[in-house]
């Protein structure tokens, strides 16, 4: 373990703790808003082994709010981005690009050899198809999702029908992050927790399954809701 | 008293699911409503009578990453 990299990591991440950190390999599915904060968060705390996939470049309106935007990588593959930080911040970290999006025919191949799958998607569709993948590689999956001054997240175990519920049929033609507002903060808080979710897991923190994070920045309240 | 999202709130008589959303100020656009594991489409948030005791569970709904 690099002991001073991580220092102030203790005493809640312990050194025994690092080195399993370090063994863990996490899928995160979209590299955009949350997926930007959740890989900053995961590198830096020390998770060994980052897969990052997504087949979309930077643009203007990305700006806003994902961490990894900027004027200098605008129209550039966001994996590709996503790596090159990863690698400034904590070269420990091994990461594979996969600049393609999820699909059916890439799903399982994806998901090879990860502990954990982190949905960091735009879309329901794509929520549902790596929830159905997971259940098949029998991979627990991290769902987050934000829009306005709202946003959820959950650990979701292999099988579960959790986004079956959360996304009930009528509403699966739900706006994307196209059309609904995406507010810096509320992106942060929302990765922030999917992070800190993700760490508790890797390190074997059993959790409770199937429970929702609703965050509600309108009224400021963040409810975990059995689902 | 309800719940509402695992907190409590004062029940009244002839509160339905819309006049619930009206006194929690829930105005998002995409909104999902639960009364005891029950779905409840929005063209009847009218006249779903809430009763004392229901668990409901209302989300804003969002998918973007």
């Amino acid at each position: 373990m690099e002991l001073e990299r991580y220092r102030r990591n203790l005493p809640e991440i312990s050194p025994a703790q690092q080195d399993v950190l370090a063994e863990k390999h996490v899928l995160i599915v979209g590299c955009g808003g949350l997926g930007g904060y959740i890989i900053e968060a995961l590198a830096r705390a020390g998770a060994g082994h980052l897969r990052l996939m997504d087949g979309d470049t930077f643009k203007e309106s990305d700006l806003n709010r994902q961490l990894l935007a900027s004027s200098m990588n605008l129209g550039r593959p966001k994996t590709l981005a996503a790596r090159q930080r990863v690698l400034a911040v904590n070269s420990l970290v091994e990461v594979e690009e996969s600049p393609y999006f999820l699909s059916v025919e890439n799903a399982a191949e994806a998901l090879a050899g990860c502990h954990l799958a982190i949905d960091a998607l735009d879309n329901v569709p794509s929520r549902l198809l790596l929830a159905e993948a997971c259940a098949k590689a029998g991979l627990p999956m991290l769902h987050g999702a934000v829009g306005a001054w709202y946003g959820q997240a959950a650990l979701l175990p292999p099988g579960s029908k959790l986004l079956e519920r959360v996304y009930p049929a009528h509403c699966r033609g739900l706006e994307s992050a196209e059309k609904m507002a995406m507010l810096a903060p509320v992106v942060m808080q929302v990765a922030a927790l999917q992070a800190s979710l993700a760490l508790r897991f890797l390190l074997g923190d059993e959790q409770p399954a199937d429970l929702l994070w609703h965050l509600d920045m309108e009224r400021g309240s963040l409810e975990k809701i059995s689902f | 008293m309800i719940i509402v999202n695992t907190q409590e709130h004062p029940w009244h008589e002839g509160m339905t699911v819309q006049v619930l959303l009206d006194e929690k100020g829930y105005i998002f656009r995409h909104i999902i409503v639960r009364v005891n594991d029950e779905y409840v489409a929005e063209e009847d948030w009218a006249r779903r009578m809430i009763r004392d005791g229901d668990d409901v569970v209302v989300l804003h709904l969002t998918a973007g990453g």
